[in-house]
């Protein structure tokens, strides 16, 4: 698998608009869409549904509703950062919540930036191209080998 | 009744019990104590009197019966003339009154009173011992009855108190009238001594004589009276003391009781204080939870809000874009038309959730006071709203230095807000003037928004600060109605006050204070 974006949201619109973005952007890469937290937790650790994938094979970059079913983003990025596998992977929290106790709670956790998601689409497109623009081409993730732990 | 007569009659009361009681009581101890000390002194003064008047008789006997008939036998013998007289050694009342004489003599001398004795006679050979009436009458009285062995009594003589004992002398015997028969039969001696017929002519059987004596007793008695005195004074005094210590054990009694009762009702203020405290800290307490509650409640309702309500604004705005991009073709201009009234409604809607969430976020905020400059923050807030609109003309006049007290991310949205508003309000003027500043009234500092726009009539002016109301159409000015709800409810948490002057076409100002 290359380089690819794990995209973790309920809501189905909210998916395809971000796809339809990304195509829009020309962003090729695969995205892999985890539709509640525990999905994403599962997928990250080859857990559970996921437990034949290789667990090295990390995400370029996690983009983190916060407002999720069964686990909330918080509790995941929680359990991301306390994992050594998954400490140092790229968390963008996109969310539609602008709250100040969110955007603080999630810095607090590790996150690595916080996007809201605009109401109006234009916007929310250029959003997404300039995140797939930044983390999956300027950034220089974490080398596969040498990760300390 | 007269109250007052009440009151001056139950006072007389009282004096007379405070006083009446004591002095009644006290006279009756002292009567008492008089009596039985005169008693006891009389007993005393009597005793000895009568050991003074035995020991005479005894002397009167001894004379009688030893020395005289030794006389008469020496003379029968010729050892004494038969013509010896002399009253020195042959009369016992002679002989009897000079040694009481001497006895007096050596009571004196040991310094106490003389007692008076007598043998008091009606016929008396000697005149001194002839009976005063008194005497005569009590020699009449032995006379008579001869059951009688003595009388005693107080009698006054000069003024003085005198204790008196008299007891008959002895009954003529035939011996007895060898001297005091008829003279002729009496002694030569006796004869040549005596003239007259005094202590002759007795007769036989007859009590001739009487012995009193008396003793003063003035001065025991004023004895007894002091001390009777002494004793009711002080037992006068006493039953004063008794009676003052009852009444101020009365007294002690009902203050005692009058504070009890006070302590008792101030302990039931005390708790009835503490229960009403009890009760409004639970007040306190249950509208605090409640408060808290509620304010977790609307917490979780702009949480919601925030999350659920624009994910599919943003879902209808993406699709119809999708719509417009993807599909564009098969739809005529009227079709596209409609799409982007969609898109204009999505933004609008997006804009007042916004709104309505900064309101709750502020309003909900802990109002955090220091010291702020308000000058600075109108600056920031002018330069955000000039860089936002870079087209527009507008002169904005900041007064420099305004400090005030309060929270400044609530100010700033404050400022934001009216500043916002007026230069929204000018965008139709060629020169837009919008002025921050300070003036002081009626000792407080007013803090004004000034600007030169459309204004509003003052009509309206009521329904200025109300969540959504609009005094302009849509189309004219856009925005959400929330904007000076804002304003207000933070002005009010600041404790301050809001309010607005405008004039049709002339412009509008904001005074607030804090």
């Amino acid at each position: 698998m290359g380089k690819y974006i794990l995209l973790v949201e309920d809501n189905p619109d909210d998916v395809a608009l971000a796809m339809r973005a990304l195509k829009k952007n020309h962003i090729a890469n695969e995205v892999v869409v985890a539709r509640d937290g525990v999905e994403a937790l599962d997928f990250l650790f080859a857990e559970g549904a996921q437990r034949d994938r290789n667990p090295s094979d990390l995400p370029e970059v996690v983009l983190l509703d916060l407002k999720l079913p069964k686990l909330h983003g918080l509790e995941v990025l929680q359990q991301i950062r306390a994992d050594e596998r998954t400490q140092l992977l790229p968390v963008v929290v996109l969310t539609t919540s602008s709250e100040d106790r969110d955007i603080v709670e999630s810095y607090r956790l590790g996150a690595n930036s916080y996007i809201r998601k605009p109401v109006d689409y234009d916007q929310f497109t250029e959003a997404i191209r300039q995140l797939g623009m930044y983390w999956l081409v300027l950034n220089q993730g974490v080398p596969n080998t040498g990760v300390p732990g | 009744m007269d109250p007052k007569r009440t009151m001056a009659t139950s006072k007389t009361l009282r004096v007379l019990r405070w006083v009446g009681v004591p002095i009644l009581v006290a006279a009756i101890t002292a009567l008492g104590t008089y009596f039985a000390a005169r008693a006891y002194v009389l007993r005393q003064a009597e005793a000895n009197i009568r050991d003074v008047l035995l020991s005479h008789r005894g002397f009167h006997l001894y004379i009688q019966r030893e020395m005289i008939p030794e006389f008469y036998r020496a003379m029968e013998d010729g050892r004494i003339a038969s013509n010896f007289y002399s009253p020195k050694v042959l009369s016992s009342s002679y002989i009897v009154r000079v040694m009481h004489g001497f006895f007096n003599e050596e009571r004196v001398a040991d310094g106490l009173p003389s007692i008076y004795y007598k043998m008091a006679a009606d016929n008396p050979r000697n005149p001194v011992n002839r009976a005063s009436p008194l005497e005569s009458d009590l020699i009449h009285r032995f006379n008579q009855d001869r059951s009688l062995r003595e009388v005693r009594s107080m009698v006054t003589v000069d003024g003085q108190q005198f204790l008196l004992r008299a007891v008959p002398f002895l009954e003529n015997t035939k011996a007895c009238l060898r001297c005091h028969g008829r003279r002729a039969d009496a002694p030569a001696g006796l004869q040549a001594l005596y003239s007259g017929e005094g202590g002759f002519n007795e007769r036989e059987g007859i009590i001739r004589a009487v012995e009193i004596i008396r003793a003063p007793v003035s001065r025991e008695i004023q004895i007894a009276a002091i001390a009777s005195a002494a004793v009711s004074g002080g037992l006068f005094g006493l039953l004063l003391l008794f009676l003052f210590n009852t009444r101020l054990r009365g007294l002690v009694q009902s203050r005692t009781r009058a504070l009890e009762v006070e302590i008792q009702e101030r302990r039931h203020a005390e708790a009835a204080v503490r229960d009403l405290n009890l009760t409004l800290e639970r007040r306190v307490a249950e509208r605090t939870a409640q408060l808290s509650a509620v304010n977790r409640e609307l917490d979780a309702f702009a949480y919601s809000v925030s999350h659920d309500l624009r994910a599919p604004l943003r879902a209808i705005d993406g699709f119809s874009q999708a719509l417009q991009e993807d599909c564009g073709e098969h739809l005529d201009e009227a079709g596209k038309g409609y799409l982007d009234r969609v898109r204009a409604g999505c933004t609008r809607m997006g804009n007042l959730i916004e709104d309505l969430l900064q309101l709750s976020r502020l309003t909900r905020r802990e109002v955090e006071r220091r010291e702020v400059d308000l000058s600075a923050l109108a600056q920031e807030s002018a330069e955000e709203l000039k860089s936002g609109a870079p087209q527009r003309t507008a002169t904005f006049t900041i007064a420099p230095g305004i400090k005030a007290s309060g929270d400044p991310t609530l100010l700033r949205a404050v400022l934001d807000n009216l500043l916002g508003n007026a230069f929204k309000f000018t965008s139709t003027r060629p020169e837009a003037r919008i002025e921050f500043g300070s003036l002081p009234q009626d000792g407080q500092t007013v803090f004004f928004v000034r600007d030169n726009g459309v204004g509003f009539d003052m009509k309206y002016a009521d329904k200025l600060f109300g969540t959504f109301q609009r005094l302009h159409a849509t189309e004219a000015f856009e925005g959400t109605g929330i904007g000076l709800a804002t304003v207000q409810r933070i002005i009010l948490r600041h404790g301050g006050r809001v309010w607005a002057q405008s004039e049709l076409d002339r412009g509008t100002t904001f005074f607030f204070t804090l």
